[in-house]
């Protein structure tokens, strides 16, 4: 049977963390799940665990200059109804599962799952997050794409709590957010599409595009995006077909449960054909 | 084994449990609190919905770790409340109780929202009842019930 | 808390609604479930299965068991004892022995005091088995795969049926159009998972279980342990739903659960979790049905050669049954000349498939639209205006050559529907439009109450009705509230033939050492055939009203007149009456991502008369939501002989926001025998909404949609070819 900790402090909870390896949970949306035992027994973890939902120092969103600052423990119910935070991440907050779920779950939690299905996690990508991971000696940050290294996988030390995330405010001409999942509500995702476009004086200023549940990891491709840069509408759509069937080899879906591999990949196609018939507006 | 000190039910309550233990079996097995239903007990269902903190949350995947200092209300502190009543009431009127697995759950769904929109439209209704899971009703009775409940709430001065 | 029940359905009709018996006490969390439920020195059960297809079990190694805790297998069934469950066909086994033919089967019970430990030692458990070649389809059963699990063939049961003269016109020249529809497992889902405990008491073998049968369960597991069915006593808890999952499956687990009764002497409680649940009980039968119909030159169907399969699992239980009821509707409500059905049950390595609502009429009646609406099709006519022309009349002939007896009201409900959805202009419109909009439609019936004379040769239901020196009135009968509302209908039942409020008649869960055995709580009978039984008991209590002291008035079945049914050939009347249905469905498609959104969904049922007005609507939504379940989101695929979707974040069953409101319309249409002109409807309302959807996507995106469930999945797959 698993240790399991509840500190009553930020610097305990580092502490327990440093000595013991305790995983943190906080919402439970996941681990509480994935290691469900029968009724009247505990749950089954493989570590021993400490639980961070009740640290109120882990708990909060601010603007802090050109940055949002979500900390980890601010429950997704927080940020779906938050001002602050950018119309399609409260989207992508809003479709995940249930409400009583996001009264209990964190998007710091989302993105230490690892989940290439992750759909909030998909709009961290395109807006460019980072994350800011803590341990008892020093905080260090890194973009969402560094710290997760594949599914279920990522770069937190044994040591590190995940304390913000951290996204660069963004200001778009148009974006586009799509999520496919299983039915209208409380659903898993079968995949996801979010797009941003910034048009100035009819040129592409930024683009990016990010892929959920197409492959191992959140697909976001800097060099594509970067090729679009500069283009006007006649570029953009002479430029099209080839983007399509480059972003297409980025498309490796899988079979199982939820969906079909050739369901996901030719929905994904069908999804970024609508984001660019998107961007060929804002440019015209 | 750890102490965990929270509110139940507007009471003070101590119980000795592993904080990693569900809310859920703490509730039904240590203190009866049967209103409390397992459905699913992967936060899929909402048959175990309870309050914490005023919100709505799944107790199935609560860790009484998160619990320490908390608000919990089940059903069963709701019940006999003039708010507790005018849903219970208002669902029984409707017919939206069939087998009656879900609708402790359900009206704890309804309690979270109209305290939070006294007046919600049939969308914010669907939406409210999303994570709770019902296979007799097709939702229709439900989502009147809910619609009696906010309009016998506001005559009565519940939200008030 | 306000316990006012109206009974205005006094002076006024008895579909006048009333507040349910027992909404309040469920809506208030007070209402206890088996696993709400207090015994003293309780023990747990965890079911030990095989994680095995097929396989020869080897050895078991059970590790030393601390004290308090047992573990229970065939070798404890007592001397005289079978391993075997008396169940409809009695194949089942309590225990596996030498041999596991499906992922799941029960081999033992490990049973004691403390769940955690239990879930410890379960892990410790060490089974050896030797892989043999399974077989999970219904062609891999066909072709005996890896040899026979069942018989020389696999075949549990066959039928052939015939109507008219079906051989001349398949050897003519007739066009001939050929289909093959399929519909897979579908989870029943009930919110409780299944549960019960067992104890021994006074000498007598106790089990509370969450069930639609109580007498079923009785007779299934008296014999494992010798004794008289008077020994097992089966008392029905308050349960959360069954949909037919509670009807035979629960013998599957009462009957270990009384062996370690017996050895361990104590109270032992057996709660399926929901992945066990889904993971380890029965399913509804997958479905292959196969046609051949021949076209005249006028485009009118002249024959039908109709070849049904259904997947029956490891063992048969009902499957027999089950297909009987998918032959006997596989002509849905339409009178079609020279008929040849051919039916096969079908053994299988997968979990054994048994009763759920509609009990195989869903499959066949789906099977029938689809194939009826493809005709419409290819001969370029919309699916309402081609169909109804092969409705059934009054006198008309079914495919076992019975008569329909009452009036068949399908073209005044036709015509209700078609102005409540639209269905003409929007499909006009959007055709126009070239949209991928579209209203689909179908047409459904379904016979109330057992097969042919099953009611009368099998059931022989009994009811009693008492009234005590009080003047209150006790209903006693074996069928169990389980969510549809009988305890409530049949309370008004009596409440209105005796004239007293409905607060002095009551309905307690029943218990097989007090009730009469009126029969199961299934096949739609329990309100048609059972409440007319408290009707007839109810005025002959009323005769006898002014009697001093308590007062029994009991009924026992009696066959209504004019009912033919030959059961060795399958002849004749198989049902005495049918409820009817109508059922639209508005669908759009979206472009790019092939997700359905459903725009309104509308339905008339002929029901007879509703004995309450909001109950029965409440059946019409709930059932209709789990039918587009069925014919939408619910996929339930095999894998190497497991469910892969045994979740409820994976088995997708509807929310709120997946469909809008059920709009519900009746026509009154009193039925002679049942009670104040009632006939069954439970199943009905499942029968007909998967293939109005189906009709919907496949008018929507022009291709023809051969099985369910309709997903994106499916239709991209279409769009495609």
């Amino acid at each position: 049977m698993a240790v399991s900790y509840v500190p009553a402090t930020f610097e305990e909870a580092v502490r327990i963390r440093r000595e013991t390896g305790a995983v943190p949970v906080a919402g439970g949306t996941d681990l509480m799940v994935r290691y469900r035992s029968p009724a009247g027994t505990l749950p089954d973890f493989p570590w021993p665990v400490m639980f961070i939902s009740g640290l109120k120092e882990m708990k909060g969103l601010f603007l802090e200059g050109a940055e949002l600052v979500i900390k980890a423990g601010t429950e997704l119910a927080v940020i779906e109804h938050s001002e602050i935070v950018h119309p399609v991440l409260r989207e992508a907050v809003r479709q995940m599962a249930a409400p009583a779920l996001r009264n209990l779950g964190t998007l710091s939690g989302n993105i230490c799952n690892a989940s290439p299905a992750g759909d909030a996690v998909c709009v961290l990508y395109a807006l460019g997050a980072e994350v800011e991971l803590t341990s008892s000696s020093r905080m260090r940050r890194m973009p969402i794409e560094h710290f997760i290294t594949g599914p279920g996988r990522t770069v937190l030390k044994d040591d590190e709590l995940m304390t913000a995330v951290r996204i660069p405010l963004h200001s778009d001409s148009a974006s586009f957010y799509r999520k496919v999942g299983t039915r209208k509500a409380n659903a898993l995702s079968k995949l996801s599409c979010t797009g941003f476009i910034t048009v100035t004086e009819n040129r592409i200023v930024d683009m990016r595009l990010a892929l959920g549940a197409v492959g191992p990891m959140v697909v976001r491709s800097a060099e594509l995006e970067s090729q679009c840069i500069g283009m006007d509408l006649n570029q953009f759509s002479n430029f099209k077909p080839d983007l399509r069937k480059q972003y297409a080899e980025l498309v490796t879906p899988i079979d199982d449960q939820r969906s079909t591999a050739e369901y996901r990949k030719e929905t994904t196609l069908n999804l970024i054909d609508e984001f660019f018939m998107l961007i060929e507006k804002e440019l015209s | 084994m750890q102490q965990i000190t929270f509110i139940l039910n507007g009471e003070k309550q101590v119980v000795s449990a592993d904080p990693s233990s569900r809310l859920l079996d703490i509730l039904r097995d240590t203190l009866g609190l049967t209103a409390v239903k397992e459905g699913c007990g992967e936060g899929e269902c909402g048959a175990c919905s309870v309050l914490k903190d005023g919100k709505l949350v799944n107790s199935c995947i609560v860790p009484m770790g998160s619990v320490d200092g908390a608000e919990i209300t089940t059903l069963e502190g709701l019940r006999d409340t003039a708010e507790g009543e005018n849903i219970i009431s208002a669902y029984a009127d409707s017919g939206a109780v069939q087998c009656g697995f879900c609708t402790p759950g359900m009206v704890m769904a309804a309690a979270a929202l109209l305290r939070e929109n006294p007046e919600p439209d049939e969308q914010e209704i669907r939406e409210a009842l999303s994570g709770n899971l019902c296979r007799c009703t097709g939702y229709n009775l439900l989502v009147k019930g809910v619609t009696l409940a906010s309009e016998r709430g506001k005559e009565k001065g519940i939200w008030q | 808390m306000h316990q006012s029940i109206n009974n205005d359905f006094l002076q006024k009709a008895i579909g006048t609604p009333v507040r349910r018996l027992d909404a309040l006490d469920k809506a208030s969390g007070r209402a206890k479930y088996i696993a709400d439920m207090k015994f003293d020195g309780l023990l747990y059960a965890r079911m030990i299965r095989s994680s095995r297809a097929r396989a020869r079990l080897l050895h078991v190694a059970v590790p030393a068991l601390p004290e308090g805790y047992y573990y229970i297998s065939s070798n404890d069934i007592p001397e005289g004892g079978e391993n075997r469950l008396y169940m409809i066909t009695n194949d089942w086994r309590v225990f596996a022995e030498d041999t596991v033919r499906y992922i799941g089967e029960t081999i033992g019970l490990l049973v004691g005091p403390d769940r955690n430990v239990l879930r410890d030692l379960e892990r410790e458990i060490k089974i050896s088995y030797e892989d043999l070649e399974p077989a999970f389809t219904i062609d891999e059963g066909l072709a005996v795969k890896g040899g026979p699990i069942h018989g020389e063939d696999n075949i549990f049961a066959e039928y052939n049926l015939k109507k008219g003269d079906p051989d001349s016109i398949f050897s003519g020249s007739y066009r001939i159009v050929e289909d093959e529809i399929l519909t897979g497992f579908q989870e029943h889902a009930y919110m409780e998972p299944q549960g019960m405990v067992g104890e021994y008491k006074n000498g007598k073998y106790v089990i509370t279980a969450s069930c639609q049968c109580p007498y079923y369960m009785r007779k299934a597991v008296a014999g494992i342990l010798a004794v008289d069915q008077e020994d097992i006593v089966v008392s029905q808890a308050i349960t959360g739903g069954a949909f037919g999952g509670k009807e035979h499956f629960p013998d599957v687990i009462a009957g270990p659960l009384v062996v370690a009764v017996h050895v361990i002497r104590k109270p032992v409680q057996i709660v399926f979790d929901r992945h066990e649940d889904i993971s380890f009980t029965a399913k509804r039968h997958p479905s292959r049905t196969r046609f051949r119909t021949a076209i005249d030159e006028n485009n009118r169907i002249v024959g039908m050669d109709i070849d049904i399969a259904i997947n029956g699992g490891g063992y048969q239980s009902c499957s027999h049954i089950v297909l009987q009821r998918a032959m006997f509707s596989v002509n849905s409500v339409y009178d079609l000349p020279n008929i040849r059905i051919r039916g096969r049950a079908v053994a299988t390595n997968t979990f054994p498939s048994d009763a759920f609502r509609g009990f195989g009429a869903p499959q066949g009646i789906f099977a029938c639209e689809m194939h009826m609406s493809h005709l419409a099709r290819a001969l370029e006519m919309d699916d309402a205006e081609f169909k109804q022309q092969y409705f059934v009349q009054t006198g008309g002939t079914t495919v076992t050559n019975g008569m329909i007896h009452e009036e068949v009201k399908l073209p005044e409900m036709l015509e209700k529907v078609l102005e409540s959805s639209g269905y003409i202009e929007k499909n006009r419109l959007y055709a126009g439009e070239g949209a991928a909009k579209a209203v689909g439609i179908s047409f459904y019936n379904h016979g109330g109450g057992f097969t042919g004379d099953g009611e009368k040769e099998i059931i022989k239901a009994r009811v009693r009705v008492s009234r005590d020196q009080n003047h209150k009135v006790t209903i006693y009968v074996s069928n169990v509230e389980m969510g549809q509302g009988f305890q409530t209908t049949a309370c008004k039942v009596a409440a209105k033939v005796l004239g007293i409020p409905l607060q002095d008649v009551f309905f307690q869960n029943p218990d097989t050492s007090v009730v009469p055995n009126s029969g199961p709580t299934v096949a739609s009978r329990s309100m048609m055939i059972v409440g007319k039984l408290v009707e007839r008991a109810a005025r002959q209590l009323k005769n006898s009203w002014n009697d001093q002291g308590a007062v029994d008035a009991e009924e026992d079945y009696v066959q209504p007149p004019g009912i033919e049914w030959n059961s060795t050939t399958f002849q004749g009347d198989a049902y005495p009456a049918f409820g009817w249905g109508i059922c639209a469905v508005e669908v759009a498609v979206d472009p790019a991502t092939a997700e359905v959104e459903t725009k309104g969904i509308w339905t008339v049922h002929d029901i007879g008369v509703p004995i309450d007005d909001l109950i029965v609507h409440g059946q019409v939504h709930g059932g209709v939501i789990q039918a587009l379940g069925y014919g939408s989101l619910e996929k339930l695929e095999v894998k190497n002989g497991a469910f892969l979707q045994n979740t409820f974040a994976d088995y997708i069953i509807p929310t709120t926001m997946d469909f809008p409101a059920v709009e519900s319309d009746l026509v009154e249409n009193p039925y002679e025998y049942g009670p104040f002109g009632a006939k069954g409807m439970g199943e009905l309302v499942f029968d007909g909404a998967a293939a109005a959807y189906a009709a919907a996507v496949q008018k929507a995106v022009d291709r023809d949609i051969c099985s369910i469930p309709v997903n994106p999945e499916l239709i991209m797959k279409l769009r495609q070819a």
